[in-house]
């Protein structure tokens, strides 16, 4: 955290990490160069040389692309020609793709078309208020009707004399509750807290992983915004219950505004006595620290954050182990998502059962769903799991323009896409498995008839190939190849047999891949080979081209 | 690998094998007489499990690397299905499919890993698109001893460690990112201009013509000031 912090530091006061800094860097802090240019070459925010005063960050993913244009991008960097000290960069996903098409300039969200990009950054527009806002809204997974009431829940455990019962306690109505991990990959959060609380080793960490940044997905970001209070409960009572003395919170870099909401609260939880050297007055020692990243969807992957944290490159570890038994610094650690802290005071105060009948019919709980693409009023929705995909586009006004639904993806860029035909489908773990995709991210992506799924499902694999980390073969190479032989067929010229051979790049890429980006990087592509053959077959399935192979 | 004296019984393609706990399925195997094919892993150096060749089946939803993943007890390991077979080859013609026409190490000592790995597995053909043409990840021929091939570099991490861990010479790291990550020497600089000093411990290392050795017959071994 130090280092990466130092060279961060240098980035924003100086406006880059030149060759110079690093040489006195490393004498100073003893650190091959190797080490520093592997980090400075690694992360997006680092630079060599400084840039020009206006940085323009345009978002090129799907949500964005599909209210933009495919050729957003360009355009937006044709308005910007001749602007004076102004340079921009296609970027992945910003975060915001209620307010497609997004960009920022000089790292404050804007969104709109070239002009009025154009205008952001020429200063012609002033930008707009990049500060939590003062209004959040009520939530229903929070328990606490004013500020005063916060930290209730806490306050009510660690007053309990019997300690032993009441940490068990915790961990069995978080397993009743039958709550999963909201990041993407679902694990059963009890069991994740009663591993940790178990795992030999000291000192045991808390982490909350609040780098959301797949193509789609935004909740968290609200929650951060609104609810930092019952992020910050949650990982009190983790580490409370696992025995921790330290939490990080690692915070996606494009979410400045969530930022400040969520030091403050750290500033209000502090002065409350719940942050600190006597937690509440029981005597436990217990603080939290920020570790903004320094961008890259990868870090969302638990193990590439912890190797971030460690200052080093962020690239996932071989697994197991784990991070319960070997997380930070070898150290067991309790890692959960946003909304999956942010759920646990309700539950906690509620119990179980509560939580569990606030789903529909045979589903558990409440899930936050960031909500983008052909519909009438993208945003985050708070609904019962087991709400159908067509009761949420319902919700959120159906299809602008009186278009029909062609298909969705249900749980972000990585989820498969389906059919409109499937729509009643409950959003749950286990009905979309079934359905043949998955919940993910909880992002779901309305398409409307008309637009072209390969393309898409290209948008998203290109997201896939532009934040694979690099450090295994399969994904390294294997996403750009495809996106390179899609591209080719997009362009008129697909190879031969070119779907099989993607089928089989991606049953490779799923098995031999280390970790979860490149196990699910062609998955949207396939999906719409296996769910839409038709389309697939116009533009993919031409028998004519030549593989462009070379023989060996 | 760290190990407790105690032992774990496994089966490896159906053929039982006790290890000390903390043995790895690669080791193991061998053991057994069992060759896994391995690019990024060297018995001298701790594995980091990053070409995937090493890859079997122990059952679950995703392949093992064998060189990192340590012996359970109870252990059910196929090294050799259908399907593993059909994955190293996909993987080989992956790295193939970046790698230029002539290996320099198939011209010095002869031993080029991933063309004979091609061989063992029977890969003739590439199916992907040719990234080699032109040779774009660049040469860089400024040390006076080692020839560096950055399109024959399979980013296969082992003289990083060879220069790292073995040597302690801590010059070699990867820089960049996804498809466009590659060796760097220091903060990214010719060899030749970096603190390398030449031992020839990555070179030896190297399992492709990525590193190889300089004719250094009638070179001038000290400098003239």
């Amino acid at each position: 955290m130090d280092l990466l912090t130092r060279m961060m530091e240098l980035q924003e006061a100086r406006g880059a990490v030149t060759d110079e800094m690093l040489r006195q860097l490393s004498k100073e802090l003893r650190v091959p160069l190797y080490r520093l240019e592997g980090l400075r070459g690694f992360y997006p925010v680092f630079r060599t040389q400084p840039g020009p005063k206006t940085h323009v960050q345009v978002c090129r993913d799907i949500a964005c692309a599909m209210k933009g244009g495919e050729g957003h991008c360009v355009d937006v960097a044709k308005a910007l020609q001749g602007l004076p000290d102004v340079e921009v960069e296609e970027v992945s996903c910003l975060g915001r793709c209620e307010t497609a098409p997004a960009a920022a300039v000089n790292e404050v969200p804007v969104s709109g078309g070239p002009e009025v990009i154009a205008a952001f950054a020429s200063g012609q527009r002033p930008l707009p208020s990049n500060e939590p806002t003062h209004t959040p809204r009520h939530w229903p997974t929070d328990p606490y009707a004013n500020e005063r009431a916060h930290y209730t829940m806490l306050r009510r455990l660690l007053e309990r004399s019997d300690v032993d019962a009441a940490r068990t306690e915790v961990v069995e109505t978080l397993k009743a509750s039958g709550l999963r991990g909201m990041g993407g990959a679902g694990f059963p959060t009890g069991m994740k807290w009663e591993f940790t609380a178990k795992a030999a080793g000291e000192p045991k960490y808390v982490v909350c992983n609040a780098d959301e940044s797949e193509p789609g997905t935004f909740k968290d970001r609200v929650i951060l915004e609104e609810l930092p209070h019952l992020l910050i409960e949650a990982m009190v009572l983790g580490a409370w219950v696992i025995g921790a003395q330290q939490g990080v919170i690692y915070l996606r870099h494009e979410y400045g505004r969530e930022r400040k909401a969520l030091e403050q609260a750290l500033q209000a939880a502090r002065a409350a006595g719940v942050l600190g050297a006597s937690v509440l007055g029981s005597g436990w020692a217990f603080d939290l620290r920020i570790f903004v990243s320094p961008g890259g969807y990868i870090m969302g992957e638990e193990t590439a954050l912890l190797e971030a944290l460690e200052d080093k490159r962020g690239e996932p570890r071989n697994k197991p182990p784990f991070p319960t038994n070997f997380g930070l610094w070898g150290k067991p650690t309790l890692m959960n998502n946003v909304e999956t802290f942010a759920a646990i005071p309700i539950i906690l105060d509620k119990g179980a059962d509560w939580w569990a009948a606030q789903g529909k019919g045979e589903f558990k709980g409440l899930k936050f769903l960031s909500v983008s693409g052909d519909v009438a009023t993208p945003g985050v929705y708070c609904v019962p799991m087991g709400t159908t995909v067509a009761e949420l586009l319902q919700i959120c006004g159906g299809v602008p323009g009186g278009r029909k639904l062609a298909a969705f993806a249900p749980g972000g860029a990585s989820s498969n896409f389906l059919p409109a035909a499937k729509a009643d489908v409950a959003l749950d773990f286990q009905a979309l498995q079934a359905a043949g995709s998955m919940l993910g991210s909880g992002a779901v992506i309305f398409v409307a008839e008309g637009r072209d799924l390969v393309e898409l499902a290209l948008n998203e694999v290109r997201f896939f190939r532009n934040e694979s980390c690099g450090k295994c073969v399969p994904c390294r190479v294997g996403s750009h190849k495809a996106v390179t032989l899609v591209e080719g067929a997009l362009a008129g010229q697909p190879a031969n047999g070119l779907v099989p051979l993607l089928q089989e790049m991606g049953r490779t890429l799923a098995r031999t891949s280390i970790c979860g980006l490149g196990q699910v990087a062609l998955g949207p592509l396939l999906s719409v080979i296996t769910n839409f053959p038709q389309e697939a077959a116009q533009r993919l399935g031409g028998a004519n081209g030549s593989h462009g192979s070379k023989g060996q | 690998m760290s190990t407790d004296g105690k032992q774990v019984t496994l089966t490896i393609d159906d053929r039982s094998v006790t290890v000390p706990r903390g043995t790895t399925l690669w080791e193991a195997a061998r053991e057994l007489g069992i060759d896994i094919p391995v690019l990024c892993h060297n018995p001298r150096m701790s594995p980091v499990g990053v070409c995937r060749m090493c890859v079997v089946d122990v059952g679950e939803r995703v392949l093992a690397a064998s060189c990192v993943r340590p012996c359970e007890e109870g252990m059910k390991v196929q090294t050799a299905t259908p399907e593993v077979l059909g994955h190293r080859r996909t993987l080989t013609q992956l790295l193939l499919s970046d790698y230029p026409e002539q290996s320099r190490r198939e011209g010095t000592t002869g031993d080029d890993a991933l063309l004979a790995l091609a061989r063992d597995l029977g890969v003739d053909a590439v199916p992907f698109p040719d990234g080699a043409t032109g040779a774009p990840r660049g040469q860089d021929d400024s040390s006076p001893v080692i020839a560096v091939d950055h399109q024959a570099c399979i980013l296969c991490d082992r003289c990083i460690r060879a220069c790292d861990e073995l040597q302690h010479n801590d010059v070699i790291g990867r820089t960049g990112k996804g498809y466009f990550a590659r060796i760097a020497f220091d903060l990214n600089n010719p060899m030749g201009q970096s603190t390398c000093v030449a031992c020839g411990e990555c070179m030896a290392s190297c399992p492709t013509g990525a590193l190889t050795n300089k004719a250094v017959a009638g070179m001038r071994v000290l400098a003239e000031s």
